[in-house]
């Protein structure tokens, strides 16, 4: 009998070993690089590319993690199903994030309209020490992101954001620079998450692997 | 016969039995899952773990499905709604034992 007594363990257990394989974070911060360094490529050739990079990476980025699942994950650790409950735990909070942008990007949009016509105090302050305010956003869906999928060190990344963000604003580096220690970061986690899962579950031997004998 | 002797009498053995109480658990929390992840999860070697899911599966309390997940042949495992039911069964009357032994 396994030390794991609880039904909660157990589905921990399962849900972690299938993403304890790093991809996410390698996934995760070459998305926070690349945003990086589409702002540079923006100040530098003047050509919009940070206002677009978003998008275009979470359509080249998404489908190449499901295909990175199936080809490193899934040969070495077998295929799991899990129950709704769990997906709808993590659509309400994907929901919530998406209500949440929504809520930044109109703010956003009040930031640039009362320009001219003088913003009201809140909004000068809440851009004012904007870094801040995503540092603490990062932490904030770090934490959230950890609770729901149970992956701990998703708290650390939030953290370490928060961290880099606040000393950034003191020591007044930019944006995309932070962007790029991060993802930076969270890569090079990845890759040792990557290494250290591959070892742990190396191939099975023959077809055999996933057959009832 | 005691109340409680008749709450142990009532725990099914077939899934009491610590491997496939294991296996049991295992799916139970999960929608499917294939003979691999399986192994994983329970630590077992590949013929018990087969032993036990054939004892399973002869009693309809677990189903074995071979399906394709992107053009990729699986041996899809799930509990049936009759091992549900059973598992819960095992849940409650093994709970109601333990509640009735003294300290």
């Amino acid at each position: 009998m396994t030390k794991q007594n609880t039904l909660r363990e157990i589905e921990k257990k399962a849900y972690m070993s299938y993403h304890q394989d790093g991809l996410l974070d390698i996934f995760v911060g070459l998305y926070a690089l690349a945003f990086g360094l589409g702002m540079i490529a923006d100040k530098m050739l003047e050509f919009g590319f940070g206002a677009i990079m978003p998008a275009i990476l979470v359509a080249i980025v998404l489908p190449i993690w499901i295909e990175a699942k199936r080809k490193i994950t899934m040969p070495r650790i077998g295929f799991v199903k899990f129950g709704a409950r769990g997906s709808n735990k993590l659509f309400a909070l994907l929901l919530g994030l998406t209500v949440a942008g929504l809520g930044v990007f109109m703010l956003f949009g009040v930031f640039l309209a009362t320009g001219q016509i003088g913003r009201p105090w809140w909004i000068e302050i809440l851009f004012q020490y904007g870094m801040i305010w995503i540092g603490l956003g990062a932490a904030v869906i770090g934490s959230l992101f950890a609770y729901t999928m149970g992956l701990k060190r998703l708290h650390g990344y939030g953290l370490l954001t928060l961290a880099l963000f606040v000393s950034g604003y003191f020591l007044s580096i930019p944006f995309e620079y932070l962007l790029l220690a991060i993802g930076s970061i969270i890569i090079a986690s990845g890759a040792a998450l990557l290494v250290q899962f591959a070892r742990r579950y190396p191939l099975p031997k023959g077809a055999q692997a996933n057959v009832v004998q | 016969m005691s109340s409680s002797d008749a709450d142990i009498q009532n725990i099914d053995r077939l899934i009491h039995e610590p491997s496939r109480l294991t296996i049991m658990m295992n799916l139970y929390v999960v929608e499917s899952a294939d003979f691999q992840f399986l192994q994983h999860q329970t630590d077992m070697t590949p013929g018990n773990l087969s032993s036990h899911l054939r004892k399973l599966e002869d009693a309809g309390y677990v189903e074995v499905t071979k399906e394709f997940v992107n053009r990729t042949p699986h041996t899809a495992l799930r509990l049936t709604r009759k091992g549900r039911e059973a598992f819960k069964e095992y849940r409650r009357n093994v709970k109601r034992f333990i509640d009735k032994v003294p300290e």
